[in-house]
């Protein structure tokens, strides 16, 4: 496994978490507005999880996501012009507009949704899974899910499955410590959502899902082990939310100076920039350029998500099927 | 004049009611109260759009926080309703009975006729629809007449703070488990509501305003648009009679016949998809039992048979209006 | 049983025991990359049930329990309840630490100081190499009985808790002589700049720049080793010192090793179920109290084999064996002893053979 990541990769990962951090900040203070319709739920402050696991992954790989959907999408290599046109509600969107914040879907890059039920993704991404595994293409599926989708029949079903066809499926639990407004603490029976791979022959690690390198150095190992055929893997990334569950959720549940805190002390984008301009490889001023460039390109796909038409009337018929 | 609250405070003014009244009332489901072992204040939410808030500091130990496990959970009402408590459990938005549904239809539904009239299952799940919200294809769906399909169900659809209240009392001290339908739009609709506690009866179809010309048959939140659309059509001399049948099941019937009986002409308006729909059971009803007179065919104003999109302009489209409604009534009323 | 041990040992104040039982052991990256062990928190309560009995039986009169939320101490004050409402319990009394946790490796040294605190005569630690590593480092003086739970621990004990139960109560109630029942550990100490910290089996420096996944498992990334012992009968990374050059706990010198392209080959179980080769192309003695200059760039340095510490270009780092690390039970001599003094059996019961 490639633990040492060469400048390049180091450079592409720090874009991808910076794409995704700025892309939310934007959308936070966009939605103050107003003006972006829907529920939308936001990622920042979990750049480093979807950003260390899918460094390994290639187009031809799936993930399925969550009503989080938005950093796995940006991970995952889908348009972000066409993601904010899509929260925006614009035909030029990923999805015509139709889908929206909780549905932003791109089969082209291998992400099969984002997802408004939670815990949908488990089985569907066994299901991919064992497509590869039956075509043989050393492709892997990765199911991303919260803290509240472990609880859920679909989550534990699917990973007993994937144990049972022993299918190239990597399952991301990302705690970020609140099922909506609830804690783990509470609603999980076990003290790890970990704990449950060994009940399903799989298995469980957690790591700090703060820290790029380690959820990096975690997913590449479970990633060799599903394309070898070593069968799936579940890895509990423990982290947390810089905003609420939804936007416009007032977070009385969380304590006092929590957010700030993380922010201050444990920020992935932080830590990353300050391990990486430790040695002089990388300097701040590389990484500064990146800053302003994804702040242009974010700047300018909201000019043109704000700008571009909304779908016509005649798009409310279409789509549904096929044929029919 | 009596008291003016909202729909949502109806809601929770009945449950609130019902649970100082009856200790064996109990209140469950995802973020009911909120904050549960979070480091936050309790009660935080009072449901994602708190409708619950103010019940768990209320009536301490009866108002649970649950996992995101609506099959547990909502299974966990029903066993729980089935060994001497009232559970009135919430399903956030009726879209996930996906996840959930064999509880519902497989067991809660089927108990009393399996077991021989043994079991009685006094269970309420509170469930949100509806679209408006640009929540998209997850979360805006019309789904009461799945349930309304299967025997054993009572399917509550309240269009009004008032009958909100009442029909959840109702709902609550019924002995077969009920689905109540909340309507999302309508949470901060105003209207009188009587502080005291009282009950509407199901199957009894409220007739909300009286005209000999065509029997308007609506549901929920379509209910304030065909009242909205009859207003309109007052002008132009159409005069309408608005049936709103509040339960879907049981389903007053003849209060929908005689109407017909008298208009001869009938618009039946439902925000679901088209197919297999109360739309299409009203009507059918109507062409079996009241095909003599009928005077022109029966129009039906629905959403079309697509999921709900998420874009404001195809959301606003896919939801019926006053528009379409006026235009169908004119349809039916000029048929000749 | 215990009618059979007098009573008469020092009972000026409350015999304590603190008893430390990690939550979070167990279930790092090794998991995957080895087939390391998961140790439930179910087993994790049953240990320490285990113990209760003997320190009950001799004579232990509190025992504190570090709270967790995965519900170990909760299952073992439960226990005690039934016990003592079945009015069967020969169980001391149970009493959790009053502390807030984290969940992180911060709430095992809190416990372990208010139990020094409070006067806790000793400590039983159930956990991996870790978990005794960051205890070690805030109560060095107060003694250990160690309980390892998984199979990737070299310095715990990897024994029956009530056997350990019953040396740590035949400890801490003066029964067998501490020159019998502690053995006093070698530690190594790290150095860089300001900071400082311990390992109590082995320090590895690897050419990874960052901590991530803390665990050490892919060989050619260990740059150089240095070892406080090394058992050939050991899994982990001091297995490739052993294979070299065994040392045992108790002589007074470790051992450096740096790795290299060519030189000796060495086969080692580097993690459960892992057998890899590493190269190795030089080795000396390292001396107590002698601090051994890292001579890699840059990197980072794993604290008996979980990463800690990054270091970069122009840092040294240095190394140094210490020989007055953490005192712990020897629960092989403490209970040789207690057979040898007839401590756990009457006069006549010894007068059989004779």
């Amino acid at each position: 496994m490639n633990t040492e990541l060469n400048r390049e990769s180091l450079l592409k990962a720090y874009r991808m978490m910076r794409t995704i951090r700025e892309f939310e900040e934007r959308v936070h203070t966009d939605f103050a507005t107003g003006e972006i319709p829907g529920f939308v739920h936001l990622y920042a402050g979990e750049e480093a999880s979807a950003t260390g696991v899918c460094m390994h992954l290639s187009g031809n790989d799936y993930i399925a996501s969550t009503h989080r959907g938005h950093g796995h999408c940006i991970a995952k290599g889908v348009d972000p012009a066409g993601m904010m046109a899509e929260i925006w509600g614009k035909e030029t969107g990923t999805c015509k507009g139709k889908g929206g914040s909780m549905h932003i879907a791109d089969l082209s890059k291998g992400m099969l949704g984002a997802n408004g039920i939670v815990g949908g993704g488990g089985p569907l991404i066994c299901g991919t899974a064992l497509a590869a595994k039956l075509r043989g293409d050393k492709t892997v599926g990765v199911c991303f899910f919260g803290d509240g989708a472990s609880n859920q029949g679909t989550i534990l079903e699917a990973m007993n499955l994937a144990t049972v066809w022993n299918l190239p499926a990597i399952f991301v639990a990302e705690n970020n410590g609140y099922a909506e407004t609830t804690s783990p603490n509470y609603s999980v029976a076990c003290e790890n959502i970990a704990d449950r791979a060994a009940a399903f022959g799989m298995p469980g690690v957690i790591v700090d899902g703060f820290d790029f390198f380690a959820v990096y150095e975690a997913a590449g190992e479970a990633v060799k082990r599903a394309r070898e055929g070593g069968g799936p893997t579940l890895i509990e990334v423990k982290v947390s939310r810089y905003y609420g569950h939804f936007e416009g959720d007032q977070q009385k549940y969380r304590a006092e100076g929590e957010v700030q805190k993380l922010r201050n002390e444990k920020d992935c984008l932080m830590q990353f920039r300050r391990h990486v301009t430790a040695d002089g490889d990388i300097s701040a001023a590389e990484l500064d350029a990146i800053d302003a460039e994804v702040l242009a390109m974010i700047d300018d796909s909201v000019v043109r998500a704000k700008a571009d038409p909304k779908p016509g009337p005649e798009e409310l018929l279409t789509d549904v099927y096929v044929s029919y | 004049m009596a008291r003016k609250i909202t729909y949502q405070q109806a809601i929770n003014e009945a449950l609130d009611q019902e649970m100082s009244r009856d200790p064996s009332v109990i209140v469950m489901g995802e973020d009911n109260a909120g904050g549960e072992g979070s480091p936050g204040e309790m009660d935080a939410w009072g449901g994602v759009l708190g409708v619950t808030k103010g019940l768990y500091h209320k009536h301490p130990g009866r108002v649970l926080d649950t996992p995101i496990s609506e099959s547990a959970f909502i299974g966990a009402a029903i066993g729980a309703a089935c060994n001497g408590l009232r559970p009135v459990a919430e399903l956030m938005f009726v879209d996930f009975m996906g996840v959930c549904f064999d509880q519902i239809f497989n067991q809660a539904a089927k108990f009393r006729y399996m077991f021989g009239g043994k079991a009685e299952t006094p269970v309420v799940i509170r469930t949100m629809y509806g679209a408006g919200f640009r929540a998209a294809a997850q979360h805006s769906q019309c789904l009461y007449s799945l349930f309304t399909h299967v025997p054993g169900l009572k399917v509550v659809v309240p269009s009004n703070p008032y009958d909100a209240k009442g029909l959840l009392i109702e709902s609550i001290r019924d002995n077969d488990p009920v689905i109540f339908f909340e309507n999302k739009v309508l949470y901060t609709m105003e209207g009188e509501v009587p502080e005291e506690i009282y009950t509407v009866p199901f199957g009894e179809a409220a007739i909300l305003r009286e005209g000999d010309d065509v029997t308007i048959v609506a549901l929920g939140r379509m209910v304030n648009m065909a009242q909205e659309a009859a207003e309109a059509l007052q002008k132009d001399g159409i005069h309408c009679e608005i049936i709103d049948p509040r339960t879907t099941s049981p389903l007053d019937e003849e209060t929908i016949l005689e109407s017909v009986e008298k208009t001869g002409r009938l618009v039946v308006v439902d925000e679901a998809n088209p197919r297999c729909s109360m739309a299409s059971d009203i009507a059918g009803l109507v062409v079996r039992k009241a095909f003599g007179a009928l005077k022109a065919p029966i129009e039906q104003v629905t959403a079309p048979h697509v999921p709900p999109p998420f874009s404001d302009v195809l959301e606003d489209l896919y939801v019926p209006n006053a528009a379409k409604i006026e235009r169908a009534v004119t349809r039916v009323a000029e048929y000749r | 049983m215990n009618c059979l041990l007098p009573t008469d040992f020092d009972r000026h104040d409350d015999v304590i025991v603190g008893v430390i039982a990690n939550p979070a052991s167990g279930r790092d990256i090794r998991r995957l990359t080895a087939k390391a062990s998961v140790f439930t928190a179910a087993e994790k309560a049953n240990m320490v049930q285990r113990l209760l009995g003997p320190f009950g039986a001799l004579g232990v009169d509190r025992v504190m329990i570090m709270p967790d939320s995965s519900g170990i101490a909760a299952t073992v004050e439960r226990s005690a309840q039934i016990n003592r409402s079945r009015g069967e319990s020969v169980w001391p009394l149970i009493e959790q630490v009053k502390m807030k946790s984290t969940g992180g490796v911060e709430d095992s040294q809190n416990a372990a100081r208010i139990m020094r605190d409070a006067g806790a005569r000793a400590i039983v630690v159930l956990g991996g190499d870790g978990t005794h590593r960051v205890i070690a480092k805030v109560v060095p003086e107060l003694p250990m009985a160690t309980l390892s739970t998984g199979t990737n621990n070299v310095f715990p004990d990897w024994r029956e808790a009530t056997v350990t139960g019953i040396a740590t109560a035949l400890h801490v109630t003066g029964r067998i002589d501490p020159s019998i029942t502690l053995r006093r550990n070698k530690q190594l100490r790290v150095n860089l700049g300001e900071y400082t910290d311990i390992a109590l089996v082995d320090v590895c420096v690897t050419r990874l720049t960052h901590v991530g996944a803390r665990a050490v498992w892919d060989p050619d990334t260990i740059a150089e080793l240095f070892v406080a012992f090394a058992e050939p009968d050991a899994i982990g990374l001091s297995s490739i010192a052993a294979m070299i050059n065994p040392l045992t706990r108790d002589e007074p010198r470790g051992l450096c090793l740096r790795c290299g392209t060519e030189g000796r080959r060495v086969l080692a179980a580097i993690a459960p179920g892992v057998l890899e080769t590493v190269v190795i192309d030089h080795c000396e003695i390292m001396q107590p109290g002698v601090r051994y200059a890292i001579r890699t760039e840059r990197g980072s340095i794993a604290l008996d084999g979980e990463r800690e510490i990054e270091f970069h270009r122009g840092q040294v780092p240095r190394v140094t064996l210490e020989l007055n690390g953490p005192p712990t039970l020897d629960v092989s001599s403490t209970l040789a002893a207690a057979a040898r003094l007839g401590v756990m059996a009457t006069p006549c019961a010894r007068e059989m053979l004779r």
